[in-house]
């Protein structure tokens, strides 16, 4: 019975780690399904997003200490951020991106490590290296029952991704800007002789995908803290959920997202190693998935044309 | 000044040998591998174990470290080089995590006081840096050499034709997995070496060394000089570790911040995909029936001066 | 394409130059280099004891120098990383030709760094490095005198008093620890679990992680389910401060107990509320002296009222040494330094008296602090004699 109470935490505190893997690896599938490539820069938006939103809500925030203000100052916080990063995530697809859209698939590829070098390195020059503590708006006292605990934090996470992948699927299945994105990620030229500006599809979908990377940077900074590195193993692990749970599908992401916090978080208690290699397990399980199933769980399998 | 200078020349030598390796996956073969750190890190861990626990000599370790990082090359190549382009990618720098998070939990502390290498009675110092830049440099000639030799030889041509059409290249009869596989041990092997060069001259292996960014800078700096190119990357391999060092080397640490060295990274990845994606000197340009090998030059010289008789 | 890319060396080269030349040498200085992380996760350490090495070296200008000459900090940042770190130990050592290093501030570095300083006779002292091999490389100078020294304790000395303090004076017999994969965290964690189990004690969950993850959640249920009567952290501020917050999300109300990183008054930023209580070994107070308060009052007005940690109080205490050592020796021949830093006899500095041993390491009692809400208080200093601990005051 312990044992068991035991693993349920740990899939618990899973959860909750995998949730915020989902939120992030949402932004890289979407800009995989249309562009067909890695934006590594994706994770480093997450980190800008982080620090927006703790700049705003601490000069929100200013001498007023209510609760009521805190979480409003955290929701203004949060939709400055969310405008901003959407902004930066466009302009980034218009300078680095864009000229490259029709060279070999390494060019953008690299043009993004290149961004991702400047964001996370422009951060810690302005802000410095240090972490730097994303105070709760909110009451974060545990709630334990039958000997297991989850924080209203994680319960939020969790919420979040989930409305969020809901919000998405719904968009891209539902309205004609995400049928248009749907057409795009097809074929591009001939979504363009159809009448659907591509250009402006592409857009949108790291405006969106942005977006939901400074979502992803706010909740997980409470836990993780700001600072410069942040995006870039969190962003690489969200990265490794997107293909494990088949890179350009939705539900795909918030799976392979979940899956992978929850092995984590398994991993090295169920295999008896040191909590040391829990990554190397992440890494492992990506790979095993890779070779028996490159597209991914839910993806689609896709046969190279000749 | 200038003896800091050096220590960028031999710096630059053991990228210059790692970038040759990157070069042959990815510049000839086309394949995108991300985990050059992790080969670095096997040559460096080989030759460490053998000088420091063994007592054997750095000349020994030398070929053994190209052996062991070539085969966990062939290891990871045989499973994942199935996967194509941006997959392949990622697995590899699954597997470079892989390597650095096992050898960190194994010893976070690595390996310290490694003896340094001789030749001929000669110790290798590192305030008299010279000797050990010929050496490093002879090697980087020595791999050079080869790597023309390979690029125009039939496994050469074999790597280009993957590269420009898989499945053009087995329809006609190219064996892609042999071909695929060999470029990767090959790039691994050489990697190796640059690591078992990077220990003989640091006296010191620690995990924390080779990460990630590792990879990516090796990577960048195939890129800066010309895919497909073994001078351009040689050349690449100096202007990065120039860069990486130039505050020290002018003594303006105080005044430049450390971020500005990985943001000009940045921005040259960025400005060269846009405006030069080829890289500074492009790839090697060969025509057809141009005398690239020792064999074919002798044979042309041969031809020229029949002609002249 | 070819000539520009000649044309851009050929720039390259010029400004370079143009800094060589600009860098004139001044023989008028003593210079002594600093290594230390001033960037990256964990800078918040390097760029205390910089700042600290940089306010004793301004206080001795600023009263004439010694023997009439200034001294000058060079500083090099070594990002926390080996290469880094001994390629600025090739500029301070080569290019800059200094007296005698103060650093480095990470045991990794510090391991690389020693082996050369001992082959290159440079003197070397670690404020902060605390892994018992640090002193221990082999001496291979042609004098075969020993350059390295510290003025931190050894963590071979820190985990012995911290078990002993815990099995003895705390009467902890069940512990569980919860360290980073490194050097350092390592080092203290088995040290410590070795000696608390040759008294008698028992380590229930010995738990890693690595250096840079944030989530312990698995980590910290495995503890939570082994019931240990306290959880030993001897890490790095950045991980202690997520382990503290997580723990208590899980509802972990055991005492924590840690070591010296937890002296970095960083915490107390990062995890405020989840301090109090925190019991850790660093290093011990100087009683009676007004040094250690008039050098806090000074960093914090020189460094808009920030605190010092006990590494920046150590590489205050080194640089005072190294400057005494200059001025007996009369001279900036590196051999003579040495000399009279391995001559130092009772210095009185921040820190208390300093004396070394023969291999360079700090002779000292260890202090054990407990933290209330986000103060720490000391509770005084502790040694290890005849296998039994010892209030020394």
């Amino acid at each position: 019975m312990a044992t068991l109470t035991l693993y349920i935490q740990y899939i618990v505190n899973g959860l909750t780690l995998g949730a915020i893997y989902s939120l992030i690896a949402l932004g890289y599938t979407m800009v995989y399904g249309i562009l067909k490539f890695i934006n590594f820069a994706h994770g480093d938006i997450l980190m800008v997003g982080a620090f927006i939103g703790l700049v705003v809500y601490q000069a929100l925030l200013g001498t007023s200490a209510s609760p009521v203000w805190m979480v409003a100052a955290f929701f203004i916080a949060m939709i400055v951020s969310m405008v901003l990063c959407a902004l930066l995530g466009m302009f980034i697809e218009r300078v680095a991106y864009k000229p490259l859209r029709n060279a070999n698939r390494l060019a953008p590829l690299l043009s993004a490590i290149g961004v991702s070098f400047i964001l996370s390195n422009g951060a810690a020059w302005i802000f410095g290296t240090q972490s730097r503590r994303f105070p709760y708006p909110f009451d974060n006292t545990p709630i334990t029952f039958f000997g297991i605990s989850i924080t209203p934090h994680q319960i939020l996470m969790l919420v979040v991704s989930i409305s969020m992948m809901l919000l998405l699927a719904f968009f891209v299945n539902k309205t004609k800007m995400g049928k248009a994105m749907r057409a795009t990620s097809l074929d591009q030229p001939t979504s363009a002789l159809m009448g659907i500006n591509v250009n402006r599809v592409i857009s949108l979908t790291f405006a969106i995908g942005s977006a939901l990377a400074a979502v992803g940077g706010i909740l997980a900074a409470f836990d993780f803290r700001v600072y410069p590195s942040m995006g870039t193993m969190t962003g690489l692990k969200a990265f490794v959920a997107a293909v494990i749970g088949g890179i350009g599908s939705i539900p795909g992401a918030m799976i392979g997202g979940i899956l992978l916090g929850i092995l984590e978080a398994v991993g090295a208690p169920l295999l008896h190693i040191p909590n040391g290699l829990k990554d190397t397990v992440a890494f492992a399980v990506l790979i095993i998935v890779l070779l028996l199933r490159p597209e991914g769980i839910l993806g689609k399998n896709e046969r190279e044309k000749v | 000044m200038i003896n800091f200078f050096m220590l960028i020349l031999i710096y630059s030598g053991v990228y210059a040998l790692m970038a040759i390796g990157q070069n042959c996956i990815t510049g000839s073969t086309g394949m995108l591998s991300l985990c050059h750190a992790g080969f670095f890190c096997i040559g460096s861990y080989v030759t460490a174990i053998m000088c420091k626990m063994f007592g054997i000599s750095f000349w020994l370790s030398l070929p053994v470290a190209a052996l062991a990082a070539g085969f966990v090359g062939f290891l990871i190549g045989v499973p994942t080089l199935r996967l194509k382009g941006d997959y392949l990618c990622i697995a590899t720098l699954g597997l470079g995590e892989i390597i650095r998070n096992i050898a960190t939990n194994i010893n976070p502390v690595g390996i310290t006081s490694i003896p340094r290498a001789s030749l001929f009675g000669y110790q290798f110092s590192s305030r008299n840096k010279g000797a050990f830049i010929i050496l490093i440099w002879v090697f980087v000639l020595i791999f050079y050499i080869l790597f023309q030799q390979l690029a125009h030889s039939r496994l050469g041509r074999a790597m280009n034709a993957i590269r420009e059409d898989e499945v053009a290249a087995q329809s006609n009869g190219i064996n892609v997995t042999k071909y695929k596989i060999s470029s990767f041990v090959l790039g691994a092997a050489i990697g190796g070496i640059a690591g078992s060069f990077q220990t003989a001259y640091t006296l010191t292996v620690s995990p924390s060394s080779y990460t990630f960014m590792v990879s990516v800078m090796v990577l960048c700096t195939v890129v800066l000089g010309g895919m497909g190119n073994a001078k351009a990357v040689i050349l690449g391999a100096f202007i990065i570790q120039f860069i990486s060092y130039f505050q020290q080397l002018t003594g303006l640490t105080n005044i430049i911040p450390p971020q500005a060295n990985q943001m000009i990274f940045g921005l040259i990845l960025v400005v060269m995909m846009i405006w030069r994606p080829q890289g500074l000197l492009g790839r090697d340009k060969y025509r057809y029936g141009d005398p690239r090998t020792f064999k074919e030059k002798l044979l042309a010289v041969a031809k020229r001066k029949g002609g002249e008789r | 394409m070819r000539k520009a890319v000649i044309l851009f060396l050929v720039a390259l080269f010029a400004v370079t130059g143009v800094y060589a030349g600009g860098a004139s040498e001044n023989s008028d200085v003593y210079k002594i280099g600093f290594i230390g992380p001033l960037t990256g996760d964990n800078a918040n350490y390097g760029i205390r004891c910089s700042n600290a090495a940089r306010l004793a070296i301004d206080q001795i200008n600023a009263e004439g120098g010694i023997n009439g000459k200034q001294l000058q900090l060079i500083a090099e940042n070594s990002e926390g990383t080996v290469e880094r770190a001994l390629s600025s130990y090739e500029k301070l050592a080569y290019t800059d030709e200094v007296c005698a290093i103060i650093g480095p501030v990470f045991t990794g570095p510090a391991l690389a760094v020693a082996q050369r300083c001992q082959e290159d006779g440079i003197v070397m002292i670690s404020p902060s490095a605390t892994h018992k091999d640090v002193t221990a490389q082999p001496i291979a100078n042609d004098d075969g005198l020993n350059y390295v020294f510290r003025t931190v304790p050894s963590d071979a000395l820190q985990s012995d008093v911290a078990a002993h303090y815990f099995y003895e004076v705390l009467g902890y017999r069940r512990l569980a620890s919860l360290y980073a994969m490194n050097d350092y965290s390592q080092g203290l964690a088995n040290g410590m679990a070795e000696t608390f189990t040759s008294l008698g004690g028992e380590i229930v969950a010995s738990e890693t992680c690595m250096v840079g993850d944030k989530d312990f959640r698995t980590q910290l249920t495995q503890i939570r389910a082994a019931d240990p009567e306290a959880i030993y952290i001897p890490n790095y501020t950045v991980e202690d401060a997520q382990i503290l917050e997580q723990a208590s999300q899980l509802g972990i109300t055991v005492p924590f107990l840690s070591s010296d990183g937890f002296s970095d008054p960083e915490i107390y930023n990062l995890a405020p509320d989840f301090t109090d209580g925190v019991i850790y070994v660093g290093p011990a107070q100087a009683t009676a002296s007004s040094i250690l308060t008039d050098f806090q009052a000074a960093y914090a007005a020189a460094y808009n009222g920030d605190a010092p940690d006990s590494f920046a109080t150590n590489s205050y205490d080194a640089t005072y040494i190294i400057a005494a050592a200059i001025e007996r020796a009369g001279s900036a021949d590196p051999k003579a330094i040495r000399d009279e830093v391995a001559a130092t006899k009772d210095f009185e500095g921040a820190n208390g008296i300093i004396n070394f041993a023969a291999n360079g390491d700090l002779v000292a009692s260890q202090g054990v602090y407990e933290v209330d809400g986000i103060t720490p208080v000391y509770v005084g200093a502790f040694q290890v004699v005849d296998n039994h601990i010892v209030q020394v005051d």
